[in-house]
């Protein structure tokens, strides 16, 4: 019963100051009901630890025969670490929230422990069936948020194609399911079939953004610093955790070199974006990008703890990042631990990364090491940039106090994970790759400054629409898409005009000749 | 007290009354109130058996003559009482936010008490006739008082006639083909024009054009009340043969004809839903598609899951079309029309219908969450255990839907720029659409609440079922 009394200390608060808001809107103490839900939610977490793994089950669905799996949610060493990484997450968010806005809005803080709460349920999810209605839940949630947040109609409409862009990846799996029923058996995490496994990596790579590369959302809207961080990564998260349930040796397949091709170049192309964009914000969704892209070849590698490595390391080092949106030179360096999390280093949080059942396609190689080089890179140079951003010590001590404990509390909570708590702390792992990350990550940090290609990018370069062959691509769909549409315009007005009785009956004529045949 | 006459009698005496009701109010309360009583009736109150409350004993006989025939409603048929009158009363209590129910409640229970008449007569045959009689009274249903019916009405009153002389001609057969089935030729008659019968009543694939005819001369919500009634009924007259006659039910090209029909429909609906530029046409071909669905699953073997994912699908698809039609009727009483053009943008000003025609449409599709999942779910794995090229099809049509639900939501939520968010629905079509969407949240992730309602059904064909 553990993880339902979580969700719920983060859904209840969440609730509370929903109906608070709305009964009471002078009522004072919003802030500190958000920071119970998220502490007392926070610390249930780490009880879990005691107590791993952990099972909860929903009823059967009826009737009994034609469903075959219950909704089940389990906490076990791959998904405990992406539930406390969201629970820290939120915990930051409020405590966070001090610097940023006034204490009268709650609005922000019920949002981001209602995604908690619905995150920790995704990344708790047992089976498919659990795991897509969960997506769907997320998606919606998503959907509402930011269509509530834009004000233009392209906005709208680019909100709505990145939704397309998730349920597509829910078919996905569904499809997977098909797959897996007509070989004989029903899809599990635990039992997959071979051909089934490659569907729900290419799902999670949709879902993602990374296969094909595309943002599977529209560009960041006026959420931006704390609901908008929740939203980015729990969504990474819960759809990172499904990398982590394909069995290692159900992506072997003749497409997986191919796989590996297209997640390295999404790799690259996303953080060298991230490495140039103007700001921790603007490049946010390649940040997702970048890390999703390496936690998809860690999955390919067979690596499901490398791949839980790297989607703690989005949502604990990203939000360290993110949610620093005062300057203190003190905690500016410390938020340099989150590039250590990054750097597969033995004892870090994606020590096992490149530690998995099966090679690394060779081709792949220097492109996942630049793609790493450059994230990292692109991490400390956002981390170390002086910007805009207002000064924290010019702030009352309480802010000070509680924006500095919201920032450790991530970075603390890297550091713990390197080495207890989960199938990947403690590893050694594949540690010259790590070293020559590193070394080239130093040089590339030195260089940044000193050469111009590598600076900063004017923020409307980057597009959320992608590559330009992806456009291409979608342009095409398109076209395929209106000549269907004259095809059925065509068909529609010759049954719906005067003659269209005789069509009808002309084309029943034919069925039915077809059908006797079958007949016989 | 007697079953047709409570079941029957009862709302065609209602249906006559409130013809001469004037109020929209009183009229949606008193349709809703005999609907939902009816309903719970049929819940509590066992056909045929006595019932003892305290020394009273209280008895509903299961059969009434009338005109030589036998109308009877036994037991089995009381759980598809239980959901054809509950679904009936909230399209009633809706109607009121609709402000159609001067129209809705007489001519709605009366086609409901007809269609309950058509699964009550003996022989089972006269169904045809009743079904008939339901779909004439659909056409003052649709064409309000003072003008003249519309195409896509005259199109539906066509096609519905063109029904019942097939299939009393079949049965006519049938009596043929069951004293002499060895005789193939009559057999193959009988079969075509039975089939030729329900590939009018249903609309099968390219007979539908009515419905998205209807769809744009029409009020959405009584053409949705009459997309869910009669497919419905139609579907449970055709289990009827199935479950009567052995040489049908056990017919090698029965399997083919249904999938093959189904698909025809699912496919076609699907991707003709995905093009239009239309919030009513797109509806009406859902609506082809959930009948296509309903086929398909027809087809699933053993019957008995066949029957049980038929029976998975019939409330969401109540529920489904009456939570749409709703919110379509609330838009359009505000635009001109339900063109796409009309209605860009209008999520901002009515977020609550907007929510509804999205939500409905992505239940119909079987997106995770909403209440066509689960049956949509139980289709897919049926027929994958069958053959993946089915499957596949299947997928197609509802990629078309998804497609159709994405570019109506673009559409819906693409207002100028800076446009205000307001709630321009009244209070009590925000309750109705509430409840609804509620609905379709809880059927989605707990479909086993309606179990107990659902797992009497298959008793109703003995043979064919379990």
């Amino acid at each position: 019963m553990l993880i339902p009394i979580t969700v719920l200390l983060f859904i209840l608060p969440a609730l509370a100051l929903v109906i608070l808001r709305i009964l009471r809107p002078n009522f004072r103490f919003f802030w500190l009901i958000a920071l119970g839900g998220g502490l007392l939610g926070w610390i249930s977490l780490w009880i879990w630890l005691a107590r791993l793994p952990l099972v909860f089950q929903l009823p059967r669905w009826q009737p009994a025969d034609l469903f075959f799996h219950a909704p089940t949610f389990t906490a076990d060493g791959l998904s405990w670490p992406f539930a406390i990484s969201l629970g820290t997450l939120a915990l930051s968010i409020v405590l966070t929230a001090v610097v940023r806005q006034d204490l009268t809005d709650p609005m922000p803080w019920a949002g981001a422990l209602l995604l908690t709460g619905v995150g920790v349920l995704a990344v708790t999810a047992n089976n498919p069936l659990t795991l897509v209605l969960v997506w769907a839940a997320l998606d919606l949630s998503e959907l509402l948020t930011q269509l509530r947040s834009v004000e233009t109609p392209e906005a709208s409409e680019r909100i709505v194609v990145a939704f397309a862009s998730r349920v597509t990846g829910i078919g996905l799996v569904l499809w997977a399911n098909v797959l897996s029923v007509l070989g004989g058996s029903r899809l599990d995490f635990a039992s997959m079939p071979a051909d089934a496994g490659l569907f729900l990596l290419v799902a999670a790579g949709l879902r993602l953004g990374v296969l094909p590369l595309h943002l599977p959302y529209a560009s960041e809207s006026k959420l931006r610093r704390g609901v908008g961080t929740a939203m980015r990564l729990t969504s990474a998260a819960s759809s990172l955790v499904l990398l982590t349930r394909i069995p290692p040796g159900s992506v072997a397949s003749p497409l997986t070199p191919y796989l590996f091709v297209l997640v390295a170049a999404a790799a690259v192309y996303s953080s060298w974006t991230w490495l140039r964009a103007p700001d921790e914000l603007a490049g946010r969704p390649f940040w997702v990008l970048s890390l999703a892209a390496l936690a998809l070849a860690s999955a390919l590698s067979a690596s499901p703890a490398g791949v839980t490595g790297w989607g703690v390391a989005l949502v604990l080092a990203g939000g360290a990042l993110f949610l620093n949106s005062a300057q203190q030179i003190w905690l500016n360096r410390a938020v340099l631990i989150g590039a250590l999390a990054l750097s597969t280093l033995p004892f870090t949080l994606t020590a096992s990364a490149w530690d998995g059942g099966a090679p690394v396609f060779f081709l792949a190689w220097p492109l996942l090491i630049a793609a790493q080089t450059m994230t990292i890179a692109g991490f400390a140079r956002h981390a170390l940039r002086p910007g805009s951003r207002e000064l924290l010590d010019t702030r009352p001590s309480f802010v000070r106090i509680f924006h500095s404990l919201g920032i450790g509390l991530l970075l603390l909570t890297i550091l713990i994970l390197g080495f207890v708590g989960w199938d990947g702390a403690l590893q050694v792992g594949n540690w010259i790759p790590a070293l020559l990350v590193f070394l080239l990550t130093v040089g590339l940090v030195w260089a940044a400054p000193r050469l111009p290609f590598l600076n900063p990018i004017r923020a409307h370069w980057i597009r959320p629409s992608g590559a330009s062959w992806v456009d291409f691509l979608y342009r095409g769909l398109w076209s395929l898409y209106q000549g269907v549409g004259r095809m059925s315009d065509v068909i529609t007005n010759a049954l719906e005009g005067e003659g269209g009785v005789m069509w009808s009956l002309l084309f029943l004529a034919l069925f039915i000749s077809y059908m006797s045949q079958v007949g016989r | 007290m007697n079953a047709p006459l409570l079941w029957i009698g009862i709302p065609l005496l209602v249906a006559a009354l409130s013809l001469f009701i004037p109020n929209e109010r009183f009229n949606a309360g008193l349709g809703g109130l005999t609907a939902l009583s009816l309903s719970v009736v049929a819940l509590f109150i066992p056909i045929d058996s006595a019932l003892l409350i305290g020394p009273i004993s209280l008895k509903i006989s299961a059969s009434l003559q009338i005109f030589g025939r036998n109308l009877t409603l036994t037991t089995a048929d009381g759980s598809l009482l239980v959901i054809l009158y509950g679904i009936a009363a909230l399209w009633f209590f809706g109607s009121e936010a609709a402000g159609v129910a001067r129209r809705l409640v007489p001519y709605g229970l009366g086609i409901i008490a007809l269609l309950v008449a058509s699964i009550a007569v003996e022989p089972f045959l006269y169904a045809a006739i009743f079904i008939e009689m339901a779909a004439l009274l659909g056409i003052p249903l649709l064409t309000p008082a003072g003008q003249m019916p519309g195409r896509g009405a005259l199109r539906f009153l066509v096609h519905q006639t063109l029904a019942m002389p097939f299939i009393l001609f079949a049965g006519w057969m049938l009596a043929g083909v069951e004293s002499s089935p060895g005789d193939f030729a009559l057999t193959l008659q009988a079969a075509t024009m039975l089939g030729l019968g329900f590939a009018f009543l249903l609309a099968v694939f390219p007979l539908y054009s009515w419905m998205p005819m209807l769809a744009e001369e029409s009020s959405p919500y009584v053409m949705g009340f009459l997309f869910w009634g009669l497919p419905t009924i139609t579907i449970i007259f055709g289990l009827g043969f199935l479950d009567r006659y052995t040489w049908l039910r056990t017919s090698a090209a029965l399997s083919s004809t249904l999938q093959l029909s189904g698909i025809l429909m699912v496919v076609a609906g699907g991707l003709w839903a995905a093009f239009q530029r239309h919030l009513g046409r797109i509806m009406a071909y859902v609506a082809v598609v959930e009948t296509g669905f309903a086929i398909l699953a027809l087809s699933i073997q053993p019957p008995a899951r066949a029957l049980e994912v038929v029976f998975l699908s019939m409330i969401p698809r109540g529920l489904g079309l009456a939570v749409w039609a709703l919110a379509l009727t609330i838009l359009l009483r505000r635009v001109d029309s339900l063109r796409f053009g009309s209605v860009k943008g209008v999520a901002r000003t009515y977020p609550l219908a907007v929510s509804g025609v999205v939500l409905a449409h992505l239940s119909a599709a079987g997106f995770p969450l909403l209440a066509g999942f689960p049956p949509r779910l139980t289709l897919w794995e049926g027929l994958a255990g069958n053959s993946l090229l089915l499957a596949f099809w299947l997928l197609i049509g509802i990629l078309g839907l998804l497609t159709g639900a994405l570019r109506s939501l673009a559409v819906l939520v693409m207002a100028p720029e800076y446009s205000p968010w307001g709630l321009g629905e009244t209070w009590v079509q925000r309750i109705m659409l509430g409840v609804g969407v509620l609905g379709l949240f809880i059927l989605g992730l707990f479909p086993q609440v309606v179990r107990p309602l659902l797992e009497n059904l298959p008793l109703m064909f003995i043979h064919f079922g379990p």
